[in-house]
């Protein structure tokens, strides 16, 4: 038995110098029935004063890129944050949900992008995907991509969750 | 999002646990079904992470860690058979797979610092943990334990089994490169190469069965002058020197993930133990020439 048999469309992706791998796995919108399935919920953008702003990045000692917070507020309590964290070769959006409470419900990444020889902080490479959507249906042989190899940390995403929290604490609640 | 009546859905989904991205992909019920048990799948990934993570001071393994040596400490079933096949397999390779190298990697800085840790844990092997009847756990002398090197695994398996028993015809869970597909269907799989993390080093067909893979990539750093990486030969705890990276292709993802670490440690030596796992090995070197051990045509 040999598993390792080469696949059909693996060379042309050897050669490429400039590599990117991406996934869509949820709208926004669908990201919100998966956290809070069934539940109303009202967008309620927040934009933040540099006061909060400052006391975010002091209290979560995490950089805030952007005032501009994607909240929808829940009927019946708890809030949904929509937002993104970029490292050196990924950019990754995700949604949270909190509960009335205070306590992280649940996180579903939204969007996942990694690429090497390019720039992921570039904004017009990033602006290639914005409004993508997962409503295209995914076939299983053409869209899905599945790559075994060493991990880049999930840090960034653990940083975000913290920085959202503390704007929850500080700016939503 | 309703579908025909017949169609098969996909549904994908990723969530960040085990420090890492798990991806968990589902084919083949209506899409509600699927949701369904992809949702109980991730909090399967959950429970091990809250069980088995070394970081968090809560977590069952924490416990273990702080009491194994002054009492026997009863761990949970899913515990239990992670460290008895972590035992069973640092037998198998004279202690090159041993779960007892965390004060190495505190030392090095990629396991935080635990206040109970002190100098001589440094000294403890894999030896000096004893299972006993009941699921007792109990140290021979101070030691601490980290299962980084076959947990991740053993959640893929745990997700897949719940997938199989939600009636998942077919499906995929990968976490952050320890990936298990079942279902009668081939599965593209790229693994990354060693200089060139973005693009493919080698792409195959997986099928009813697990893959992972460990390289030093990402990880290696200069430590007091000389190279680590969190990847230790048990025996010699000495870290792997080279930039190669290994994917073993294995039965389930617990065998594949700890299996990786004993090639990297003994490459072709490994052939022996490979086999009896009905295990094989691909490694890749910096300049993405294969080598196979164990995978006879």
């Amino acid at each position: 038995m040999q598993p390792w048999l080469r696949f059909a469309i693996a060379p042309a992706m050897v050669c490429t110098a400039t590599s990117a791998h991406a996934v869509v796995y949820l709208s926004v919108e669908q990201a919100q029935q998966a956290i809070f399935p069934g539940a109303r919920m009202t967008a309620a953008p927040v934009k933040l004063t540099p006061q909060q702003r400052s006391a975010i990045q002091k209290t979560s000692g995490v950089n805030v890129r952007s005032n501009d917070i994607k909240a929808w507020k829940v009927e019946g309590g708890g809030w949904f944050i929509a937002d993104e964290v970029v490292g050196k070769h990924e950019f990754i959006s995700f949604a949270i949900g909190i509960t009335s409470g205070g306590a992280v419900k649940s996180i579903e990444i939204m969007e996942y992008r990694e690429t090497y020889g390019g720039e992921v902080r570039n904004a017009p490479w990033r602006a290639q995907f914005v409004g993508k959507t997962s409503q295209s249906k995914l076939k299983l042989d053409e869209d899905i991509k599945n790559i075994s190899g060493a991990t880049l940390s999930a840090r960034h995403i653990a940083d975000g969750v913290k920085r959202l929290l503390v704007t929850y604490e500080l700016a939503l609640r | 999002m309703s579908s025909p009546c017949g169609e098969s859905q996909v549904v994908r989904r990723a969530r960040p646990h085990l420090g890492t991205i798990v991806e968990i992909t589902a084919s083949g019920l209506e899409e509600p079904a699927l949701v369904s048990a992809v949702g109980a799948a991730f909090s399967a990934v959950s429970k091990v992470q809250s069980l088995m993570s070394y970081h968090d001071p809560l977590s069952e393994l924490s416990r273990l860690n702080q009491g194994g040596h002054s009492e026997p400490v009863r761990v949970s079933a899913w515990t239990f058979s992670v460290l008895r096949a972590a035992q069973k397999l640092a037998a198998e390779s004279d202690g090159a797979f041993d779960v007892t190298i965390a004060p190495r990697l505190v030392s090095w800085g990629y396991l935080p610092r635990v206040p109970t840790l002190g100098r001589g844990e440094l000294l403890a092997t894999w030896r000096d943990v004893v299972l006993g009847p009941g699921r007792f756990v109990q140290f021979r002398r101070p030691l601490h334990i980290d299962l980084g090197g076959i947990a991740k695994g053993f959640a893929v398996d745990c997700a897949v089994e719940i997938l199989r028993r939600r009636g998942v015809p077919t499906g995929l869970v990968n976490a952050g490169g320890d990936l298990r597909a079942f279902g009668p269907r081939d599965w593209p799989v790229q693994i990354r190469h060693p200089r060139d993390p973005g693009a493919a080093g080698h792409a195959f067909a997986l099928r009813d069965a697990a893959v992972a893979t460990s390289a030093t990539y990402f990880s290696r750093k200069r430590w007091r002058k000389c190279w680590v990486c969190p990847l230790v030969d048990g025996a010699t705890r000495l870290p792997c020197e080279d930039q190669l990276s290994v994917s073993v292709h294995a039965p389930t993802a617990l065998l594949a993930d700890a299996l990786t670490k004993i090639v990297l440690a003994r490459r072709e030596s490994a052939a022996a133990i490979l086999q009896r796992y009905k295990a094989s090995a691909l490694l890749l070197d910096r300049e993405g020439h294969c080598r196979f051990v164990a995978a006879n045509a």
